[in-house]
């Protein structure tokens, strides 16, 4: 006998099974007398409620009247939970935009840099005032000192130079691109939750 | 001759969200039955419906303007309802919690016929529904008393339909558990019925 399928004999019941899903349940339902005996509690359940009769409202005339006794003037013209949907979207434009203008800053001062090391602004390098670098200021420093020398003073100012310069931009990027693959996994799991249901229609 | 013209509800819509009171009326009228029904199957008291429902459609009337053309009215009027009805009775309190509990303290002295009445029988249904949380009775209510299918009930509680089969299944397994009793008594009854 194949496993019993009582976790789909509500939907069952309610004639929400299609496809071969439905079939699956038929055909298990002939032959095994467990599930065919929930099956039938279920229904008797389903009389059991039914026994409750209906209640004696007002008429709809009347409690239309009541209700527009009541009824405010104004009427609000945007809903919070609107708010909220507009605001859930609005996180992945908003982070985007903060890749792209970080990006476009990053490429910018990059290419100004170049040029003014190029000299090619040099008629506007006072206003853009560039002055003298302070990538390497610590190892300038520890090089006058005699700290550091040679080798070792061109290393500690490449590490300083790529600590002061690059890890702050590939900490950001990483950043953003975390709270992007973030927003995606929560909008995925909330997707297949309700395309999980789907699953009843075969 | 004087034509009738019958507005549909997607026109009545319209005009109640340009603010037009008597259009909205009409919508009232046409909801007010489903809408009274499904809260007085949460809460079991006909006055508490009465007011819930009152304080539904002053809520969809306020929030009209945001509410979606071409989707379900009906289903937005039961997610309000079902709100409504359930802050109601969390502020009247008259319902407890433990309903079903206390009845069946009550029923020895009943005596075993009394059982069987039919106001006793409907009382017991009533008090094991309402001993539900809110969330499961209500799927159970929109399914069992308006017929609703799954991904209706989906939509009016917004919700996933994996969590109204879910909700769906446990109602079901817990009233089944609190009335299996009454169940029981009552084939016995018809099997000694026809056995005189």
């Amino acid at each position: 006998m194949s496993t019993h399928v009582s976790e789909w004999l509500n939907a069952y019941h309610d004639g929400e099974l299609h496809g071969t899903q439905l079939h699956r349940v038929e055909a298990h339902l002939a032959e095994c007398d467990l599930c065919q005996a929930e099956l039938e509690s279920l229904e008797s359940l389903s009389d059991l409620l039914h026994e409750i009769p209906a209640p004696e409202f007002t008429s709809a005339k009347r409690f239309a009247a009541q209700v527009n006794l009541r009824l405010p003037h104004k009427q609000t013209n945007i809903s919070g939970k609107q708010i909220l949907e507009i605001g859930w979207w609005m996180i992945p434009v908003g982070i985007l935009g903060a890749w792209v203008f970080i990006g476009t800053s990053f490429v910018l001062g990059e290419i100004l840099s170049a040029a003014n090391n190029l000299g090619l602004l040099s008629s506007i390098s006072g206003w853009l005032a560039f002055g003298p670098s302070s990538d390497i200021y610590w190892s300038a420093t520890l090089g006058q000192f005699g700290l550091l020398s040679g080798n070792s003073l061109n290393w500690a100012e490449t590490t300083e130079t790529f600590t002061r310069l690059s890890l702050p931009q590939i900490s950001l990027q990483v950043s953003i691109a975390l709270l992007y693959l973030s927003w995606i996994a929560i909008w995925w799991v909330r997707h297949t939750r309700q395309e999980h249901g789907q699953l009843l229609e075969g | 001759m004087a034509m009738v013209i019958t507005l549909d509800e997607a026109e009545l819509i319209t005009k109640a969200q340009r603010g037009e009171r008597n259009a909205f009326s009409e919508l009232v009228c046409i909801h007010a039955q489903g809408v009274r029904n499904v809260i007085y199957r949460m809460c079991g008291d006909l006055q508490i419906a009465e007011d819930a429902a009152q304080e539904t459609f002053i809520q969809a009337w306020t929030h009209l303007p945001s509410f979606r053309p071409g989707t379900s009215l009906r289903n937005w009027l039961y997610r309000i309802a079902v709100n409504a009805a359930t802050d109601l009775l969390r502020k009247e309190k008259r319902i407890l919690p433990n309903a079903l509990e206390d009845l069946q303290l009550q029923d020895p002295q009943l005596g075993p016929e009394a059982l069987f009445f039919e106001e006793e029988r409907t009382g017991l249904i009533q008090k094991a529904i309402l001993s539900l949380p809110e969330a499961s009775r209500a799927v159970l209510v929109l399914r069992e008393y308006e017929e609703m299918s799954y991904h209706e009930i989906a939509n009016a509680l917004d919700i996933p339909v994996g969590t109204v089969m879910s909700r769906l299944n446990y109602a079901r397994k817990t009233l089944k558990a609190k009335l299996e009793h009454r169940l029981f008594v009552q084939t016995e009854v018809e099997h000694v019925d026809t056995r005189e």
